[in-house]
């Protein structure tokens, strides 16, 4: 607009600078021009007191400017008065940021939420690297894999079974735990309280018997120790309780091998022979 | 003539301005001194369109603000002066609340009622205009038309920042300036030949299209 322009005080021109009153531009747009002109002169205040011009100074001292406080104050939304430009370089860089953050953020859930996904299945699964690692050395030891349950079904209620049992020793005499529905049940699989023991060491050696059954390895008291174990080796560690107990000639390497890791070290225990007790500690 | 400079040097000083207060920030007293110079003349321009006598003691406190805030700032000297007239409106405002007194002041309306004024031609009703004069007429404005012609053509800003001091659209403040602009024309003898039976709308119209 005509008037933006004279704003800026470029086209500020006057009527009486063309005497004729041949003016370019429609009058509306001289008058106001003109009129701003005298509008700012006579608004402005051309005097200045003194005593208010030492007031600021002073709250400018009193302020500590520079290096300390005030500079280091947050700019608020109402104190940026850059221009749209510049202040539309700032938004996009600071949403690149948080939205960089973000990500790195939800990966890191996303890595964290996997890396707990694989050691579930590890827990929830753990006859079955056993499985297919005794069926590879099943071409040696002949036996490997002929009584065995099959694998697909077993998670499903052979493992409840056998997670009642090894609880069962656990617990023992001491607690009510054995009140519990799920107790109740196993007490009516075994067919009575006193043959649960029996039960169980049945289930267990039926479960696990696969992986050690050809080493025979594990040191027979060893059984209940390694029943304390977490939840991933209590499969294999029970196993070796129970079925290590006909095995008197036990391979000393195998108790020294691969302590955390029972399950696939259970598996390739086969081929070596005596490793499959390397849940003992 | 020094009444023609006058807008141009608002702007003029907006490089000199922007490097005052970059200076200031940095704890620079004499140029905050500067900046108060080149300043406080628009400002104090506006806070007597919005208080009238009482100018001084806002304007004094929007100052003691000012520096206070100064590191908070960000921007050049063109927003610089829109900082500070937000600043100096707030102040005005708390202060009207406060005496509860309408902005347009009483006191006025002898002088605006007898209008076209002695003068034969606008020309030399606008050179002869004084601040008072100026002053009374601006004040007779409603109110949005009154700041947002002050704050142009006293403060300097432009559309946009008048705009956001207002806290209106640009739109919105731009009508009122003009209507503003076109009604002190009117009562000070330019619009009796011109746009006198022409209505405000009408003659907006005619503006927003040139």
């Amino acid at each position: 607009m005509g008037e933006r322009l004279s704003g800026d005080g470029v086209p500020v021109r006057h009527r009486h600078g063309h005497p004729d009153g041949t003016v370019s531009g429609p009058p509306d747009v001289q008058d106001s021009a003109t009129l701003e002109t005298a509008l700012t002169a006579a608004l402005r205040a051309d005097h200045l007191d003194p005593r208010a011009e030492q007031q600021a100074l002073a709250a400018f001292r009193s302020a500590a400017h520079g290096s300390t406080g005030a500079r280091r104050a947050r700019t608020r939304r109402c104190d940026d008065w850059r221009r749209p430009e510049e202040r539309r370089i700032r938004r996009p860089m600071r949403m690149t940021f948080g939205v960089a953050f973000a990500s790195l953020a939800l990966g890191g859930v996303a890595v964290a939420a996997i890396g707990s996904a694989d050691r579930a299945d590890t827990g929830r699964g753990t006859t079955h690297p056993s499985t297919a690692a005794s069926d590879q050395p099943g071409g040696t030891a002949s036996s490997a894999s002929s009584d065995r349950p099959e694998p697909t079904d077993h998670p499903s209620r052979a493992q409840d079974t056998e997670a009642h049992c090894r609880a069962y020793e656990q617990v023992g005499k001491h607690g009510k735990a054995l009140n519990a529905t799920a107790w109740q049940q196993l007490v009516t699989a075994a067919g009575g309280q006193d043959k649960v023991a029996t039960y169980c060491s049945e289930q267990l050696t039926r479960a696990t018997a696969t992986p050690n059954r050809t080493t025979g390895a594990g040191k027979p008291g060893k059984g209940p120790a390694n029943a304390d174990s977490g939840a991933t080796g209590d499969t294999g560690a029970s196993g070796n309780g129970t079925s290590g107990t006909g095995a008197s000639g036990a391979d000393p390497g195998g108790t020294h091998n691969a302590t955390g890791n029972g399950q696939v070290s259970g598996g390739t225990g086969q081929a070596s022979g005596g490793t499959g007790s390397g849940k003992h500690q | 003539m020094g009444q023609a400079r006058q807008p141009r040097r608002i702007q003029a000083c907006d490089g000199e301005l922007g490097a005052a207060i970059a200076r200031a920030q940095d704890g620079d007293e004499a140029a905050f001194a500067l900046a108060y110079r080149i300043v406080q003349p628009g400002l104090l321009g506006y806070l007597h369109g919005l208080v009238g006598n009482d100018a001084e003691d806002v304007a004094s406190d929007a100052w003691l603000e000012i520096a206070r805030d100064l590191g908070r700032f960000k921007g050049d000297g063109a927003g610089f002066r829109g900082w500070t007239a937000t600043i100096a409106r707030h102040r005005a405002l708390d202060h009207l609340r406060r005496q509860r007194v309408r902005p347009r002041a009483g006191g006025t309306e002898q002088d605006v009622l007898h209008l076209p004024g002695p003068h034969n031609t606008y020309d030399q009703a606008l050179e002869s205009l004084s601040t008072e004069r100026a002053l009374e007429l601006v004040r007779g404005l409603p109110r949005d038309q009154a700041e947002a012609v002050l704050l142009r053509v006293v403060m300097g800003l432009d559309g946009p920042a008048t705009a956001r001091v207002l806290g209106k659209r640009p739109g919105a403040v731009r009508t009122a300036a003009h209507r503003g602009l076109k009604r002190l024309a009117r009562q000070l003898g330019v619009g009796g030949k011109a746009d006198a039976d022409v209505t405000d709308e009408a003659s907006r119209t005619l503006g927003e299209s040139k």
